[in-house]
């Protein structure tokens, strides 16, 4: 069925809501099939349900959306399986419960209390997901319907008010639309942010015969998955913020580039796209309003670099996935030199809900700079990991102590990564620093597209660095010389400090290079390059300097760097070390302090992992390696 | 015409002329590496930075692709940080091949020492992409990049003889350090794993051109009897001489 008009659309969704609310009351069974759901056996819970409500051949209609209902977020505890009514949440479902939920929850409303979850803390039972700190400290305006609709049925997502911004929109001026986009005060999600409505007007006013607009999805920073759970749990309010972009600055095709690796984004995009054609949300006339306008899903080739802006438009154009010089912006000449504007799949995913709520609203929350909100990954030795949607200016404290229940184990918390492998590092001062663009940029690390990775005392901060610049010496395009060539002179002495070769002056080479690669490069990946290593330098200069003159990683994370030694006040006998120990270096008798034999020792660090009571600690060594 | 400050000195130019363009012009010198008058820009080296100041805002920019558009446009090409800019990407260069002798007489203006006398590979190679760029602006697109980041390499595609190649040598002669090598013995040329039938002039004797080089350009076989010189002399001969027979 074609939708010919916004009246239309509306009267289509007045039907789906009226059948809604009919079977509200009816039992159902919602199972997380997003990535990290599918990997903990998610469709075999599913398929434990349909059998068991076959075998029962119950009367009681199970309606299974779970084809797939995109992601919750909370990826740590999955599978997670929601039951209506009630919305009552169980965690790490196996298929062997199904039976028993069936039998108690769903025949006669009562709680399997053994799935519930936990708070780590206090021990205290969750019924449902907004009873849940996780849940109940974020604002989840972007991903509001991410777990909720099933991104394979339009109607799903039409029900909950979809292309309800795009009915609003076509009855305005293309004008006002960027007015407005400009008065919100959103910013690119992406990571630069930049001011979407100066974009858009600047896109608006260059000349030229076509334009376009692209969703940005090559989400590739290590640990990071928010796009792909909006792409895969809510593909519709991409579509329908590109389709407002779209009529507000003039394109007729848009482009999505997304991630290779993400095939269940690209299928939801894809299907997503396919049904909005049919009911005539894209296409030519779309409503009856004499726009028209195509998308098109475009999969990268799996470069990292992809995700700048002027690479991924070379990539799209079928050239090398290289950056250019952008001294003319890609809203005057992008993509096929048309005025193209490119956003973050989040940043559009902001649109439809801004025009529909308008600009003051959305100011409502978040920062005076920084308004709305913003999704992050929270992920490393932090209790809950998962998507986390929070207002700007939330605190890394409340994020990282109240979300994510504090750190993994209880051990001390050291330094929290932001912003990917070009983000930085910010140490225990900095957790009460309002998360925004600025705030984040100004303490040495960035916004990036929301990656967020707790560390302990067990992390070498020049481990990490020389970690996160492994990586991008991997993924540096090699087309301009600071970035070919300096990322790989950190490289170099950053993989000698981190096996104990480490030389005097090499802190201050690695600033020297590291700011002058910043200066120097020509795209934005080269440009916060050396990011790692900078923040590093400037909130831990004394784990570098220790790796440079001593040869000592506190951290007991770089091999041959310490000794590991048992704190005989604290070590109860529990053994765990040397249960851990895979040279029998540590040696003692049951309950009583245990010791390491420091010639057998490989320093693996295992023992340093294991032990219960943090009783184990790096020393220095006499002589270094 | 629009005016800019580069140096203190005003400078009037066409709105799109690059910095490095007007600069020169003023005879204002600025090193460059994988510029080329000949080439479109790509500013990939990282040379040719100066500091430039629009708007009230002052960056750093690449001079050989940004365009002077504003007037009231100020540029500065040697303040501390144009230089350490410019000592810091010489520096990167060098320590990989210092050996490349364009390389060296910029080492030595800017005070930039190698860090080992050998470098890191024996190639002379700095990946500045003129030879891709000539290629590409030939038409014969035989040259490209290959690999990423440290490992990227100027090669024909798979490191295979390319049918695209025609022999011309732009490649080698566009190429600042003398990385591109080929040879020549008897009637043929051997370049980039390929070996090319030569032409000879039938007056002056020289091998001017590659066999697939005149097929490249449509040459009729009669005109490439004679080499460019040669045929540009007699038809000036031919001009001076009226009607006599040549």
């Amino acid at each position: 069925m074609r939708l010919t008009d916004p009246k239309a659309l509306d009267e289509w969704r007045a039907r789906i809501e009226a059948k809604e609310n009919a079977r509200a009351s009816v039992p159902r069974v919602r199972v997380c099939a997003g990535t990290g759901c599918l990997a903990n056996g998610s469709a075999r819970v599913k398929s434990a349900f349909e059998a068991e409500a076959s075998a029962r051949g119950l009367a009681v209609p199970v309606d299974f959306t779970a084809e797939s209902t995109g992601c919750h977020g909370f990826c740590e505890r999955g599978p997670l399986v929601v039951i209506e009514p009630g919305e009552i949440l169980y965690e790490k479902v196996k298929p062997g419960d199904v039976p028993e939920i069936f039998e108690k929850t769903i025949l006669n409303g009562e709680i399997v209390s053994r799935l519930q979850y936990r708070d780590p803390n206090t021990k205290k039972p969750a019924r449902t997901s907004g009873e849940i700190p996780f849940y109940a400290r974020q604002h989840r305006l972007v991903l509001e319907h991410c777990g909720e609709v099933n991104p394979f049925e339009i109607a799903d997502a039409v029900g909950r008010g979809a292309y309800r911004g795009l009915g609003k929109a076509l009855s305005l001026e293309p004008g006002t639309i960027v007015s407005m986009i400009r008065e919100s005060g959103l910013r690119g999600r992406g990571g630069g942010g930049f001011p979407t409505g100066a974009k858009w007007e600047s896109a608006m006013k260059a000349s030229g015969r076509h334009r376009f607009v692209i969703a940005n999805g090559d989400e590739g920073d290590p640990g990071a998955f928010m796009d792909r759970s909006l792409m895969e749990g809510d593909p519709h309010s991409i579509l329908e913020g590109m389709l407002i972009g779209a009529y507000a600055i003039g394109a007729r095709k848009g482009f999505i580039y997304v991630r290779a690796e993400y095939p269940l984004a690209v299928k939801a995009l894809q299907e997503a796209i396919r049904q909005a054609k049919e009911r005539g949300l894209l296409g030519r006339n779309i409503l009856g309003s004499g726009f028209d306008f195509d998308l098109e899903v475009c999969r990268g080739g799996g470069a990292f670099v992809c995700g700048e802006s002027s690479a991924l438009m070379a990539s799209i154009e079928g050239r090398a996935g290289e950056p250019r010089v952008k001294y003319i912006r890609s809203t005057e000449r992008g993509l096929w030199n048309c005025p193209t504007v490119l956003n973050n799949v989040e940043t559009w995913a902001n649109v439809p809900r801004i025009v529909l709520n308008g600009p003051g609203w959305f100011r409502s929350l978040g920062t005076e700079k920084s308004p709305g909100t913003k999704i992050f990954s929270l992920v490393g030795k932090v209790k809950n990991s998962g998507l986390v949607e929070i207002p700007m200016g939330t605190t890394l404290r409340t994020m990282i102590e109240d979300i994510g229940g504090g750190v993994l184990k209880n051990r001390v918390f050291k330094a929290v990564q932001t912003g990917g492998p070009s983000g930085g590092c910010l140490p225990a001062d900095a957790l009460d620093l309002p998360v925004d663009f600025d705030r984040l940029t100004d303490s040495g690390s960035m916004m990036g597209s929301g990656g967020m990775i707790v560390m302990d005392e067990r992390t070498c901060m020049v481990d990490l660095a020389r970690y996160f610049i492994d990586f991008l010496v991997e993924e540096s395009c090699g087309k301009c010389t600071p970035c070919r060539e300096g990322l790989k002179a950190l490289q170099r002495i950053l993989h000698d400090l981190c096996s104990g070769k480490g030389r005097p002056g090499d802190g201050t080479r690695l600033r020297e290079i590291g700011e002058a690669l910043a200066d120097t490069a020509l795209c934005g990946l080269g440009q916060t390059a050396p990011n790692p290593v900078l923040s590093v330098l400037r909130y831990f200069p004394e784990e570098i300097a220790e790796h440079e003159s001593e040869g000592f990683c506190r951290a007991g994370a770089c091999r041959g760097m310490y000794w590991p030694e048992i704190d005989p006040e604290k070590c109860v006998g529990c053994g765990a070390c040397a249960k851990a120990c895979g040279t029998g270096a540590i040696r003692g008798s049951s309950r009583n302090p245990h010791v390491v034999d420091r010639a057998l020792c490989v320093t693996c660090g295992a023992c340093l992992e294991a032990c219960p009571f943090s009783a184990i600690r790096p020393v220095r060594r006499e002589n270094p390696a | 015409m629009i005016e800019i400050t580069i140096d203190g000195q005003t400078v009037s130019v066409e709105p799109g002329t690059t910095l490095l363009k007007a600069a020169r012009a003023a005879g204002i010198e600025i090193p460059t590496l994988c510029a080329h008058e000949g080439l479109p820009p790509e500013g990939n080296c990282r040379l040719c930075s100066v500091e430039v100041t629009e708007r009230g805002k002052t960056r750093l920019a690449m001079s050989c692709m940004y365009p002077a558009n504003r007037d009231g446009l100020v540029v500065r090409t040697d303040t501390d940080r144009v230089r350490t800019a410019r000592r810091f990407v010489l520096q990167m260069l060098a320590d990989r091949n210092p050996k490349a002798p364009a390389l060296r007489s910029l080492c030595e203006e800017y005070g930039v020492t190698p860090s080992a006398p050998e470098g890191v590979e024996p190639e002379l190679c700095i990946r500045c992409g003129r030879c891709v760029r000539a290629c590409e602006t030939n038409g014969t697109n035989a040259l490209s990049f290959a690999g990423r980041g440290w490992e990227r390499e100027v090669t024909p595609p798979f490191h295979e003889a390319s049918e695209d190649c025609i022999g011309c040598l732009s490649c080698a002669e566009v190429c600042p350090t003398g990385r591109i090598t080929w040879e020549e013995k008897g009637r043929k040329r051997s370049i980039w794993g390929r070996a090319f039938d030569m032409v000879e002039c039938e007056r002056c004797h020289d091998r001017y051109a590659t066999l697939e080089q005149l097929r490249f350009t449509g040459t009729d076989p009669e005109t490439a009897r004679l080499c460019p010189r040669c045929r540009k002399t007699l038809q000036q001969g031919r001009i001076r001489l009226g009607n006599r027979e040549l």
